[in-house]
Parts: structure tokens; C-alpha cells; sequence
């Protein structure tokens, strides 16, 4: 059963899922390429930060020439969806000791496939079933930052900016589409009203701080209301 | 190594110990505690504060692209996202589409 579930979540992470998540690996590429960053950089950080909100930030910190610790910690806050995520997925993972296998491969697209698919499979074919879809869309992830990065200096300046544009795009619909979800709307309008603070401040510490002012005026108005 | 180094090696750190703390709060803490709340909110906000910063005022080679362009591309998008029930791939095909054209037009 494991291996017949692993084919089958890897069948299903090639398909939809590989080229919208692709395109966006694809432009990460090419902005990694644009910054002057290594392509070991681009495959280091799609490999193992492998969260495309905190890649794009630590990127724009840290090729702006920014220092490594508010890189970091802005890059931690676009990830911090992280936490609350392996919370959910956990209890369909298994038990405790196999479901760390699961650890590195905790991203948006396998968690949103998992979430959706994993409580309709029997309990054994769970973990493996996240697993081929995982490595399947990680893969897709790599080869693409790589084919980005690698195509970037050969395309127009046009086409260039286009796919720069991709991944606010991308995140931008995204959040439209969560924006229903309890807490995601305020938490998103406070982002927004809260991107002038980030501006004013500039550098390296202006979105981390904005995030967190944002993001903390959010929970709270959740929890006054 | 350099300052982006140092981030990539804190960043990867710190977002398998996020995803490794969720493994283990995961069936002790419900999805809804305050401190996941807290988490998800303050991810949210930086990421849109992100992205209004990459539309409204994007630095490097995205910065050359006049606003009208960009923010048709945004429109474009959305519109297709709306339209198509939330299909991704052509949305986004829409945006950039939308952006180049502008762009073409405006010159």
C-alpha cells in the first residue's frame, strides 16, 4: 500500500499543482539571478527554506544589502505560517516518530493538497501518499528555481520584469483567496495599511517591524471583538 | 560568507525549528490557540505588506515597469481569478499578460 501511495501523491503533485507552483519557482529564479545571488543560493533556499513568502523576503533583505539578522526575522515572519500548519497537518501524519519524515516538506502546496486529501485515505497510506506528493512537487521546485535562474540573463529586460512580477501576483491571489478565512481578512488589511510603515521606515528592519506591529493589531482586534 | 549567506543558513534554521515545534504541538495545541493565531496573523501581515510593497514601490528591474502596467496586471489577475473560480495558472497568465501589454502600449 505505501508505495502504490507514494505513486499516487506524486501523480497528483505533477499536475495543477507543478505549474502553478513551478512558475513561481521559475521567477524566484530569475530574481535570484537579477540580485547577483549564486545559483547554490537558489537551490540552497528553494531546497531548505522551501516556503516561497520567506524566500521572496529574504531575498529582497538580503540582496538589497541588508544585514543577516533582519533578513532573517522578516523572512521568519512571511513563514511563520509554518508553526500553524505542521500544528493541523500533524494529527494526519501519523504517529509521533514516522511523521518527522514530513518535517522539511511542510510548504503551501503539499499542506493545502495534504489537508485536503489526506483524511479521505486509510491511516496507513497517509503519510507515505504526503511523502510522494511532497518530493514529487520538491523536485519540481528545484528544477525550476534552476531553469530560471539559468534562463534569466538570456531573456529581454521585459520579459525579465514580467515574471519579477509573477510572485507578488501570485501571493496576491492567494491572500485574496484566504481572505475569508477567521482572522486572514483583518490580518490582511493590517498588512496592507501597514506596508506605508514599512516604506517610511525602510531598510532592512521595515517589513519585519511592519509585519509584526500589523499582524499583532490584527490578533488583537480578533480577540477584542 | 557574506550577510546573505548568514540569513539563508538563520532562515532555514529557524523554519525547520517552526515546522518541527508544529509537529510537536500538533494534537496538544488546537489550531485555533492564541499563540498559533498570533503566528498566522503576523505571517499574513508581513506578506501583504510584501506584496503592496512589490506592486506599489518594487525596487530593481521590476521598478522600470510603469504602475499603470503593474497595477493592470493586478487587475487582470484578480479579475481572472474571480472569473475562472480561483484557477491559479491562468490567472496569473492573465495578470502578466495584461502587464506586458500595458506596458507595450504605454512604452
Amino acid at each position: 500500500m505505501s508505495a502504490g501511495a507514494a505513486r499516487q501523491g506524486a501523480a497528483q503533485a505533477l499536475g495543477a499543482p507543478a505549474l502553478a507552483m513551478g512558475a513561481t519557482f521559475l521567477a524566484f529564479g530569475a530574481a535570484v539571478a537579477e540580485a547577483g545571488l549564486s545559483l547554490g543560493w537558489a537551490l540552497i533556499c528553494t531546497g531548505a527554506v522551501y516556503g516561497m513568502a520567506g524566500q521572496l523576503v529574504l531575498l529582497q533583505v538580503a540582496a538589497g544589502g541588508g544585514a543577516a539578522l533582519p533578513a532573517t526575522i522578516a523572512a521568519t515572519a512571511a513563514n511563520a505560517r509554518f508553526l500553524p500548519m505542521a500544528v493541523a497537518i500533524a494529527p494526519l501524519l501519523g504517529r509521533a516518530g514516522r511523521r518527522w519524515w514530513a518535517l522539511p516538506f511542510i510548504a503551501i502546496t503539499p499542506w493545502a493538497a495534504g489537508m485536503r486529501v489526506l483524511p479521505t485515505l486509510p491511516e496507513p497510506a497517509r503519510l507515505p501518499w504526503f511523502l510522494g506528493f511532497a518530493l514529487a512537487s520538491w523536485y519540481v521546485a528545484l528544477l525550476t528555481t534552476a531553469a530560471g535562474h539559468l534562463a534569466a540573463p538570456h531573456l529581454p529586460a521585459e520579459l525579465r520584469a514580467a515574471l519579477l512580477f509573477a510572485n507578488p501576483l501570485y501571493f496576491c491571489l492567494l491572500l485574496a483567496a484566504d481572505a475569508r478565512r477567521p482572522g486572514v481578512g483583518p490580518a490582511l488589511l493590517a498588512g496592507v495599511l501597514a506596508a506605508p510603515l514599512a516604506y517610511g521606515l525602510g531598510g532592512a528592519w521595515g517589513l519585519p517591524l511592519a509585519g509584526l506591529v500589523g499582524g499583532t493589531l490584527a490578533f488583537l482586534w480578533g480577540r477584542w471583538r | 560568507m557574506s550577510q546573505a549567506d548568514w540569513a539563508l543558513a538563520l532562515t532555514i534554521g529557524i523554519g525547520l525549528a517552526l515546522r518541527g515545534l508544529g509537529l510537536l504541538l500538533g494534537g496538544a495545541l488546537r489550531p485555533d490557540h492564541p499563540a498559533i493565531a498570533w503566528a498566522s496573523a503576523v505571517s499574513v501581515a508581513t506578506l501583504a505588506a510584501f506584496v503592496t510593497l512589490a506592486i506599489a514601490v518594487p525596487s530593481g528591474l521590476l521598478a522600470t515597469v510603469p504602475l499603470p502596467a503593474r497595477l493592470a496586471g493586478l487587475a487582470a489577475g484578480g479579475l481572472a481569478f474571480w472569473l475562472l473560480r480561483g484557477r491559479l495558472l491562468p490567472a496569473m497568465a492573465a495578470g502578466l499578460a495584461a502587464l506586458l501589454l500595458v506596458r507595450l502600449i504605454a512604452g
